[in-house]
């Protein structure tokens, strides 16, 4: 016999993920949900807005990590709590394990939450963790070829980050097939060329950080 | 990877409508993947065949139908289907689209006895 189900096999991490999004909500907390391959960047953006913004802003930083605590420790400097995810090698973060990190907050206490995704381009994106805004982080060392490869990351983030463009002249990197790529799929969204190392291009993408963190993001 | 963790919680849902309607074997799984999700078939399977050792759902067969990711033009109304990961309208070459179908992740029914 056949017995019909029709059920979403996330729909438990679906379920938990908008009840993150109701309690930040309640808590007027924009989160965010940085997504990547290893080696893009991330963590090193996150420090910059560390340096930007910690002072003025609560801050508060969930780092997933396969393994290690490199990554968390690089951020604790910047006096910002940083709840540690180890996937014990799975290779995305979930929702049910974001709401464990979120108890490790005061959340009263904050306004702001980023995620560091475990680096991945496939994975993290089809688990919903209840963030308000997804941000896909790319490096021209990854080649031009990312958006079109992966492109429900790019589809459903709200912006992009493309780091690494001091090192354009060391690889066939094609900044017009990247952008051309970027808009067949998603042709709003902002992109934003950087060098995390050398500073380049960095107050465009601080402006737009600080307009996210300065209101709160709507449902 | 992400195949695997779709994989055990498709066994979390089955195994538990499978007990709750007193099934002793499950023979078939029906599954619909949108186009989306990037799923590489035969690494689904082999997940899947992992999973189900030691599980009445032992050398079921899993039948993997593939959801191609459909758009609706929200400028023309033209519906179609994206190929080859061109999100553009193929009508009026509008990039403002709504999704119909291609995201899915569904387990559809079992079959068993």
């Amino acid at each position: 016999m056949e017995i019909k189900i029709m059920r979403n096999v996330l729909d438990k991490n679906q379920n938990k993920a908008d009840e993150i999004r109701q309690l930040l909500q309640e808590k007027q907390i924009t989160m965010f949900n940085f997504i990547s391959s290893p080696g893009s960047g991330k963590t090193t953006i996150l420090e910059l807005i560390c340096q930007k913004f910690a002072q003025k802003t609560r801050l508060g930083i969930i780092e997933g990590d396969a393994y290690t605590d490199r990554d968390a420790k690089r951020l604790a400097i910047y006096d910002v709590p940083v709840v540690q995810i180890n996937t014990e090698g799975t290779c995305h973060l979930d929702s049910h394990s974001i709401n464990k990190a979120l108890e490790q907050f005061n959340l009263d206490d904050l306004d702001i939450i980023i995620v560091e995704n475990v680096g991945n381009l496939i994975c993290p994106t089809a688990f919903d963790l209840g963030e308000h805004y997804r941000i896909a982080v790319v490096s021209t060392t990854e080649g031009d070829d990312k958006p079109i490869k992966y492109p429900m990351l790019f589809r459903e983030s709200h912006a992009v980050i493309l780091n690494k463009t001091d090192l354009i002249p060391y690889t066939n990197f094609s900044m017009e097939q990247f952008n051309k790529d970027l808009k067949t799929l998603n042709g709003k969204i902002p992109i934003f060329n950087i060098s995390s190392t050398k500073k380049n291009g960095l107050n465009a993408l601080m402006e737009w950080f600080g307009k996210r963190f300065s209101r709160v993001a709507e449902l | 990877m992400h195949e695997i963790a779709i994989v055990e919680n498709t066994f979390k849902i089955i195994l538990e409508v499978a007990r709750r309607e007193k099934l002793s074997k499950i023979r078939r799984v029906n599954f619909l993947i949108g186009e989306m999700h990037a799923i590489v078939p035969g690494i689904f399977h082999h997940a899947f065949e992992s999973a189900a050792l030691n599980t009445i759902a032992e050398n079921a067969e899993l039948n993997l139908e593939i959801e191609p990711i459909k758009m609706r033009c929200r400028q023309c109304g033209h519906e179609f289907i994206i190929k080859d990961s061109e999100y553009k309208c193929n009508e009026c070459k509008s990039y403002d689209l709504d999704l119909q179908s291609g995201k899915e992740l569904t387990i559809k029914s079992i079959e068993g006895e």
